[in-house]
């Protein structure tokens, strides 16, 4: 062992360095690296393009792009994709360093986000680019007044499944899921649980996903936002829906607080309902194969309680995503004949699937619609039939939308450990949207 | 006296060696300042990232008074803090003391105990950590053998931070390698001699162990301070990025972070930054402060 005094020693001065030195490492900004786009080495143009989703969309997509690119040979799609959340972060912050992607996906509640600072190229400058084929009610998910600036790159909605297998087993009914209502839920919920003695719960929705509190809300005849972005919901709108979740936690029809956590993912795999932990949820209609396989291969898809209670429809023709073009775009026509392509291809339809949700284009739509696989085509038709219906419109959320994620998760919780009544927590979530909003 | 001055050139001459070793980190210095200073000129802009920023002058700082979302954070962050750091100090100087007695197979036990601080951060860890903690998890499972209701330790915020706190003081590893290699240099004579003057074991750690440790506990105390002032991660992770449940995960960071990345306002988040760093710098001087009255330096 060492004699203590031919060690090195630790003295005021070196702790005094070594503390300063590694602090002050510590507190600075960690620099962003950019990626990369802008010309190939071979001549030819390169686009980048950026969008979320999962290893199974990235292969869709390739095959989509080598159609592209075998019919273009001058250009060269590079592509990079991730989750949605990092992805949300990691668009603003190539904005920011004034590097963004030619195309990407962008997320419905942030269209405006990008569109009201002049980020993005307004599509309907553009002749290169067919809309035609595409309903209004599509075409005006990425409209905001007069200009484009979005074109879904699919069509979904949201719908509720229900596992036909545990209800078969515990001897309780599906309701018809063209006509029920909230209240048909909840009897439906409390019986699953009833039956199953506790072991699976009838239901859950989340209640701090806005697009869902955004379609009671329109059940109830208002507007959850306002054509000209303003907040519609009413405080007595948003306290009847607190109460709605309440009343079916006391009757235990959806699980006690704390046993839903909030982060746990969307992947099918990862579902309480695929762990057969809740009987039924609502999702994406897009996502109904996935489901679909992660559960056993028995769900019911059915629409959302109360469309045909209330003083209007509440459901509404979505996007999981719209193809924007950056307005910094260094070769804008040749994206918009990417996107173009994308939109109005039928093989490049063909190749993608319905990934993104039901083409947009109403002649491609049907023409691929028998190829699909039976789940694809079951949500498929599930959503062509609300578009044969008169429903209300979707229009962009306001900016400042984006902050309501938190906002109501936050409240949802509080709503959830009883720490906020219905009416409290009614009152609060009015007052900070509004604040988050306010123009 | 007269030794001083060879002392002082011996260390002159030793110095430009340290500055060569230094060399890397003056190159990745330059990529630092660049973005320091930009923050401290954004601080006092509204920046919302897409458009060129605009100068705000203090509006930033002035609207942090009434930020309700900022003063939850603030809370969570020193709760954090105050109790995760003495508390993980406590546990690695302790099992650095049990180590230092001469246990067979220390190598193997040091690594052990080292692993979870390289790991603790890092996102499988957080995972895994969820899994564990979750409502039916491993946890609450075994709970339920002893005939607990465990509660919602992730969902729950009255629960939440306490289970970040548990994952902090689960990587006690770090200071507890530094502590070893300090207590190996407290010379065993002085114990001897305390012996053989008949001091306790509990005498023996108060009057030798803790003032000859003191700088090496003074050293940790800094690091982890900062470090924990920094925490992002693991609530991060947790509450995929929102802080919940209910606001009783948001650190500073991450509220930081979600003002200039979701929320589009990256104008208050430089001025956060710039809090944050005065933060630091206050306690971190209060330390050194403080030391001259606690800390025994043997030289």
């Amino acid at each position: 062992m060492n004699a203590p005094h031919d060690g090195p020693r630790l003295d005021r001065r070196r702790l005094l360095g070594l503390a300063g030195l590694t602090g002050l490492a510590a507190t600075l900004p960690a620099c962003g690296r950019g990626f990369g786009g802008g010309g190939g080495d071979d001549g030819k143009i390169e686009l980048n393009m950026v969008w979320w989703g999962d290893a199974q969309r990235a292969e869709l997509t390739a095959k989509a792009l080598d159609l592209f690119q075998k019919a273009n040979p001058g250009i060269k799609v590079s592509t990079e994709y991730q989750d949605s959340s990092p992805y949300k972060d990691k668009l603003a912050a190539r904005f920011a360093a004034g590097n963004p992607p030619d195309l990407m996906a962008m997320r419905f509640d942030s269209l405006r986000e990008y569109a009201d600072r002049g980020t993005l190229l307004d599509l309907s400058q553009h002749a290169g680019l067919d809309q035609s084929a595409l309903t209004d009610s599509a075409r005006a998910l990425g409209q905001v007044g007069a200009r484009s600036f979005g074109v879904p790159s699919g069509l979904n909605t949201i719908g509720y499944i229900v596992d036909k297998t545990l209800t078969d087993k515990y001897g309780v009914s599906i309701p018809d899921g063209d006509t029920w209502g909230w209240d048909d839920l909840a009897a439906f919920a409390k019986q699953v649980t009833k039956a199953s003695g506790g072991k699976v719960y009838g239901t859950n929705f989340e209640p701090w996903t806005v697009a869902n509190l955004l379609v009671f809300a329109r059940q109830r005849g208002e507007d959850f936002f306002t054509p000209d972005g303003r907040l519609g919901a009413t405080e007595a709108t948003v306290t009847a829906w607190y109460q709605l979740v309440a009343d079916l936690r006391k009757a235990g029809g959806i699980p006690p607080a704390g046993f839903i956590d909030q982060n746990n993912g969307a992947s099918p795999a990862q579902s309480y309902l695929a762990k057969k932990a809740i009987a039924s949820q609502i999702i994406p209609t897009n996502g109904l194969l996935g489901f679909n396989q992660a559960c056993g291969g028995n769900l019911q898809l059915l629409r959302i309680p109360g469309e045909t209670r209330g003083p209007r429809r509440g459901q509404s023709v979505d996007t999981p995503a719209l193809w924007s073009i950056a307005a910094g775009s260094k070769h804008p026509a040749e994206t918009v004949k990417l996107l173009n392509f994308l939109i109005n291809d039928t093989e490049a339809a063909k190749a993608a699937g319905v990934t993104r949700g039901v083409p947009a284009n109403r002649t491609i739509a049907e023409a691929i619609g028998s190829g699909l696989e039976p789940d694809n085509r079951r949500s498929t038709e599930f959503l062509n039939k609300l578009q044969n219906e008169k429903l209300p419109a979707s229009y962009p959320y306001p900016v400042g939308a984006s902050k309501l994620t938190n906002i109501l998760k936050t409240i949802s919780t509080e709503a959830e450990f009883g720490r906020m009544s219905p009416t409290e927590a009614g009152n609060q979530f009015i007052t900070e949207a509004r604040k988050a909003i306010a123009p | 006296m007269t030794e001083v001055l060879p002392r002082v050139r011996r260390r002159k001459r030793q110095d430009w060696a340290g500055y060569v070793f230094l060399l890397p980190w003056f190159g990745g210095l330059i990529f630092m300042i660049v973005p320091f200073v930009a923050s401290l000129y954004l601080a006092f802009t509204d920046y919302d990232l897409l458009t060129p920023p605009r100068w705000a002058g203090l509006a930033n700082f002035r609207e942090m008074l009434g930020d309700a979302t900022l003063h939850q954070s603030l809370k969570v962050t020193f709760v954090y803090t105050l109790v995760s750091v003495p508390l993980s100090l406590a546990v690695a100087l302790g099992v650095a003391m049990v180590l230092d007695r001469g246990v067979r197979g220390l190598a193997i036990y040091r690594s052990v105990y080292y692993l979870p601080s390289l790991l603790g951060g890092s996102v499988a860890i957080v995972m895994l950590w969820r899994y564990l903690f979750g409502y039916d998890g491993i946890v609450n499972d075994l709970l339920a053998t002893i005939g607990i209701t465990g509660p919602a330790w992730t969902t729950d915020p009255d629960y939440a931070l306490s289970t970040l706190i548990l994952l902090h003081v689960w990587t006690f590893g770090a200071p507890m390698v530094i502590f070893l290699a300090g207590l190996r240099q407290i010379p065993a004579m002085y114990y001897e001699a305390a012996q053989m003057d008949g001091a306790s074991k509990w005498r023996q750690f108060r009057s030798i162990t803790l003032p000859l440790l003191s700088p090496i506990i003074f050293f940790n105390l800094v690091q982890a301070l900062i470090a924990s002032f920094q925490t992002f991660t693991q609530s991060y992770v947790i509450s995929n990025g929102s802080g919940g449940p209910a606001g009783s995960t948001l650190f500073y960071n991450l509220y930081l972070y979600q003002k200039g990345f979701a929320e589009f306002d990256m104008g208050y988040a430089s001025s956060m930054a710039w809090l944050l760093l005065m933060i630091i710098a206050g306690f971190t001087a209060i330390n050194f402060l403080a030391a001259r009255y606690w800390v025994f330096y043997d030289n």
